[in-house]
């Protein structure tokens, strides 16, 4: 078995002058869940049809299963796809657009039987199978269009942004529902997505698509606590993390927030630094910080809070349940403390990261 | 602001009187036809009397004489070969070509629809001639497959329009879903993408067929009496006796509205789509 479902090299597309995809390379394991994480309008649209052989590349290769795939026809890369648009045939039942790729490969009746009531239960649309595709709600389309991408056995899947557009209560369903049918069916998944969130409850592997290159590849642990690149930072959480300026001179780190010792790898003229919202607490009424509270968001079960200190914004999350930091907000002004170890300083010309928080001085 | 009372509006008044208006129009529409197939029920003695009888036993008389003629039920089948020959071949092959524009979309799509297009903008009588002569040489005047050839060019480039505007409403997201599964682009157009256009293909193969069968000029000089449609057939017809033949001429008027009558009113509901041009659309 080769090592990887999915490899692309190099992967290069433009159209006309506009860059899209730029020297792009990542790979996606065996039995992997990979996630693919951009912001929209990065090319991750181009990215999947490049990798399904709907769009043609420039420079590159795509390689699946081992194998060199990049001039073989859509049809014949045997990969499992879930588009982002459902493209349900509105002629067809749900039971027939399930099958739909079961009959193009030929399959016995027998097949066809036994994999759509597998993928159907999976899914849990069993009862929706004699149904036309116009009588779905959106999320039961959805899960059509799933289940027919699933329909078809084999080992590799490209899922492009499946759950975007749908409410709340059921993506975090189809959520749970994709990641035990992948473990359960022991495939790759690769799944693209513009969602922090959605990646950070999916992924094992997560890669952050930006301007056209896999910035960072990594476990999920690895590219949330240490980002490789401001991008990197940006794409995964919310809210998005706080990048602020500061000065650095040796090991110390000076910003609105005070000293931090810091661990630096290389040297930069112009630093930023880099901090979760999560990495920063309400500490005292009254403090060396003077941060002026702002507005108050309601996540749900958490509020995210922003302040304002000496001209920087910054943002952090408090839990609802946390009576005693939700309190302390009822002043105009608090003090800030941080964690120092989630502190990351990136070169602020380049956007590459230079080191990383110790300790308070 | 209390004093203030709202005069509810009438629901009848002003309504009832537009929906009059509209059927008065209708029906002025209609006339023509009214008078063609009461003539053509009217026994021989009244149809050309003044004043004019409006009220009279029915009779099939006229009918049955017309197509006790010769040549009247030789017209008809000409008519329908030519007439619905062309037309389907003319939508299968505008549809392919409708297909390419809309999804490969070569260079100059635009100007090259246009072009399309023109071929229609020069007054028919201005190429009987070179038609004349042309058919002559190829040897093709009176002949199914000259016909046919003609017409389905003339009914090619109204099809590519409105079949083109009908499968760019359809998302090429299907066609792509297809690929990737392994369906072949054949595959693709004709079981996937060909049924969400039914109405382009109606609206396409009824607006041509009016057109088709309605024709006489290219019928009356590249056919002859093997190939001669209904038009023709009317045209030499109603002269024969030396005088006009009302009843001839609104019997064979009456056969000749009736299956296009039948045509309209089977596919009324793809056609109202249909002339929308595929514009209202709606993505999947």
């Amino acid at each position: 078995m080769a090592e990887y479902a999915l490899e692309v090299k190099g992967l290069t597309k433009s159209y006309g002058s506009n860059v899209v995809l730029d020297n792009l390379s990542f790979s996606a394991g065996m039995d992997d869940f990979s996630v693919i994480c951009g912001k929209p309008n990065n090319g991750k649209s181009v990215l999947v049809r490049t990798i399904m052989g709907l769009e043609t590349i420039d420079a590159g290769s795509i390689i699946v299963r081992g194998e060199d795939a990049t001039q073989a026809a859509a049809g014949d890369r045997n990969i499992g796809y879930v588009p982002q648009s459902f493209a349900l045939y509105p002629h067809y039942s749900v039971l027939e657009n399930i099958e739909y790729p079961l009959v193009l490969a030929k399959a016995s009746k027998a097949t066809k039987t036994e994999s759509v009531a597998r993928v159907a239960e999976l899914l849990k649309i069993t009862d929706l199978l004699a149904k036309k595709p116009e009588q779905l709600s959106g999320g039961q389309k959805q899960r059509v269009a799933i289940a027919r991408g699933l329909a078809k056995a084999t080992d590799v899947y490209v899922l492009d942004d499946p759950l975007v557009g749908l409410d709340f209560k059921l993506r975090e369903r189809l959520i749970d529902d994709l990641r035990k049918t992948q473990e359960e069916l022991k495939v790759a998944f690769v799944y693209m997505t513009s969602d922090p969130l959605e990646a950070l409850s999916l992924a094992r592997t997560v890669m952050i698509l930006a301007n056209g290159k896999i910035v960072q590849q990594d476990s999920l642990d690895v590219v949330y606590d240490l980002p490789n690149s401001i991008a990197s930072m940006n794409s995964l959480g919310f809210p998005e993390a706080n990048i602020f300026p500061g000065e650095l001179s040796g090991t110390t780190f000076t910003s609105v927030l005070g000293n931090t010792k810091v661990k630096v790898d290389s040297v930069a003229s112009k630093v930023v630094a880099g901090l979760r919202p999560e990495g920063i607490s309400i500490d005292s009424v009254a403090g060396k910080t003077d941060a002026k509270v702002g507005l108050l968001e309601n996540l749900g079960s958490e509020f995210a809070v922003y302040f304002e200190v000496n001209g920087i914004n910054l943002v952090t999350v408090v839990s609802r349940t946390d009576d005693e930091s939700l309190a302390k907000l009822d002043s105009k002004t608090v003090s800030l403390s941080y964690n120092p170890e989630a502190l990351v300083l990136f070169d602020a010309d380049t956007g590459m990261r230079i080191g990383q928080g110790v300790s308070n001085v | 602001m209390s004093d203030v009372t709202f005069k509810p509006k009438r629901k009848s008044g002003p309504i009832k009187f537009a929906t009059i208006g509209a059927w008065l129009i209708s029906l002025l529409f209609f006339l023509p036809i009214a008078w063609i197939v009461s003539t053509a029920l009217k026994p021989k003695g009244s149809i050309v009397v003044s004043p004019p009888v409006f009220f009279f036993r029915p009779t099939f008389d006229n009918i049955i004489e017309a197509l006790s003629f010769d040549n009247t039920l030789d017209y008809f089948t000409h008519s329908v070969i030519y007439s619905f020959g062309s037309v389907s071949l003319a939508i299968l092959v505008s549809y392919l070509a409708a297909y390419s524009f809309s999804r490969f979309k070569p260079a100059g799509t635009d100007f090259l629809m246009f072009l399309l297009l023109s071929t229609r903008f020069v007054p028919a009588a201005a190429f009987v001639i070179p038609y004349f002569q042309l058919f002559n040489l190829l040897r093709l005047k009176d002949t199914y497959i000259g016909l046919i050839a003609f017409y389905t060019m003339f009914a090619i480039p109204f099809s590519v329009w409105i079949l083109k505007g009908f499968l760019d409403g359809v998302s090429q997201r299907f066609d792509e879903t297809g690929l990737v599964y392994g369906a072949s682009r054949f595959h693709i157009m004709f079981k996937v993408i060909l049924p969400q256009v039914k109405p382009g293909l109606v609206a396409a193969f009824v607006f041509n067929i009016l057109f088709v069968w309605n024709e006489f000029l290219y019928n009356f000089q590249l056919g002859g009496a093997k190939t001669y449609g209904i038009p023709v057939g009317l045209f030499t017809g109603s002269t024969k006796g030396g005088g006009i033949d009302w009843a001839y001429v609104a019997s064979i008027g009456t056969l000749y509205v009736l299956p296009l009558v039948v045509v309209i009113y089977v596919f009324q509901k793809y056609l109202l789509v249909g002339l929308t041009f595929g514009t209202v659309r709606g993505e999947v």
